[in-house]
């Protein structure tokens, strides 16, 4: 059998199933922990970029709880954001983005005041971006530059711009070497927000 | 068979190591040392995948055509990195980011093909699975200390203790050891040292 022609196709087909089929009940059983964590880490997120919530030295359960307590869900007021209230009153939003990024999606959550002008923080919980270039998005450097920044008025209310070039309101500087992670993060960010605006109330 | 065993030990963490005698795996020796625990992870998913693929391998070796057996060896590399892959993700989310796809790339490291091709393909499974195994662990020995220098130097930290003196204000801590030039040179140093200690002591026994 072993000299017939058809022989080597059959036998990887035959061994490609073996593997395949232990590879998928594998996957199948750690499927829920992996949704587990990646829930996590996108309610360590909304609580990073609302004002007050996180705490870098609680654990895992403290910040699940935390989020269940003081984050409230998005409403049609809302227009799909996270929120934060003290005494009846919203103290930040939290807006959740997505979108393809260079290879794969870039997932994110942005942090905006209750004037909706500015905005807090930004966290970029999920990307694979190329590592050093494209991933820096995800990284503290860039993501600062969101930390009180003034968004604008128009359709446009995050601008890249080169690295190194000088800054007015509404700029942040894109990410040396990543064009085209840089183009497609700055509409992921800018279709959210302006979808956003025109919905809040 | 003791004589065996002794030889491949021999070969795999010395005379016929990986990385400073045979230069392979350089890619993820370069990028994953500049933590030792990083490294760590890297080297248990290394010799997993390297001992026991290497073992798949010479266990099929009887059935696989010749033609075809590169296909089947990638084949079975990549289902055991899948497994490390997935169980890293599953119950190490902080240490599957930190690897990034480093772990996945272990698939084409070439240590793991070379010795499925070199050993497993024509040798029983119990001595193909000792050759991957110390092949691993030759390749975890210069790891370690590439990423114990790199840490230490760079950040003053040993798995992210303070070290003493290194953490201190009289050291100026080398950034460059932690950034990818500081891993070029502290693999040429390990190279040089080795391969000098190794040619001295051929020297003698000649």
């Amino acid at each position: 059998m072993k000299n017939k022609r058809w022989f080597p196709i059959f036998y990887m087909f035959v061994v490609t199933a073996c593997f395949s089929a232990v590879i998928i009940g594998f996957a199948q059983m750690t499927e829920e922990q992996v949704k587990a964590n990646q829930t996590r880490s996108f309610e360590v997120a909304v609580l990073k970029v609302l004002p007050g919530l996180y705490d870098p030295n609680a654990g895992a359960v403290e910040l699940h709880r935390r989020f269940i307590e003081k984050v409230s869900e998005p409403t049609d007021e809302t227009a799909g954001a996270y929120t934060s209230e003290q005494d009846g009153k919203i103290t930040g939003y939290a807006l959740p983005f997505s979108g393809q990024g260079f290879w794969a999606a870039i997932d994110g959550v942005i942090g905006i005041e209750p004037d909706k002008k500015t905005t807090t923080n930004i966290v970029i919980y999920q990307q694979r971006e190329t590592p050093g270039l494209g991933a820096e998005v995800a990284q503290r450097p860039f993501c600062n530059q969101f930390i009180d920044f003034k968004m604008n008025e128009g359709d446009k209310p995050i601008e890249f711009r080169r690295p190194g070039e000088p800054l007015s309101t509404g700029q942040v500087h894109a990410v040396t070497g990543a064009t085209q992670t840089s183009i497609r993060l700055e509409k992921i960010i800018n279709d959210a927000l302006d979808q956003w605006r025109s919905k809040v109330k | 068979m003791k004589t065996q065993t002794k030889q491949l030990v021999n070969e795999g963490m010395w005379s016929n190591n990986p990385v400073f005698v045979q230069v392979l795996g350089i890619c993820s020796t370069l990028a994953v040392t500049n933590l030792v625990l990083n490294t760590v992870v890297m080297c248990v998913a290394l010799v997993f995948t390297l001992s026991l693929s290497s073992m798949t391998t010479s266990l099929l070796r009887k059935f696989t055509p010749r033609n075809i057996r590169m296909m089947v060896e990638t084949l079975i590399i990549a289902f055991y990195v899948i497994i490390v892959d997935v169980v890293l993700k599953a119950y190490w989310p902080q240490m599957s980011e930190n690897l990034g796809p480093y772990v996945g790339l272990i698939i084409t490291n070439c240590i793991v093909m070379g010795r499925c091709e070199a050993y497993g393909n024509s040798n029983p499974p119990g001595v193909a699975f000792i050759d991957g195994f110390f092949n691993a662990l030759g390749y975890t020995v210069v790891l370690m200390i590439i990423a114990t220098f790199r840490e230490i130097l760079g950040m003053g930290t040993f798995l992210g203790y303070a070290v003493p003196y290194f953490s201190s204000e009289y050291w100026d801590k080398w950034i460059i050891m932690v950034m990818p030039p500081g891993a070029f040179f502290m693999l040429a140093i390990v190279t040089w040292i080795f391969r000098s200690v190794k040619m001295s002591k051929e020297e003698k026994t000649k």
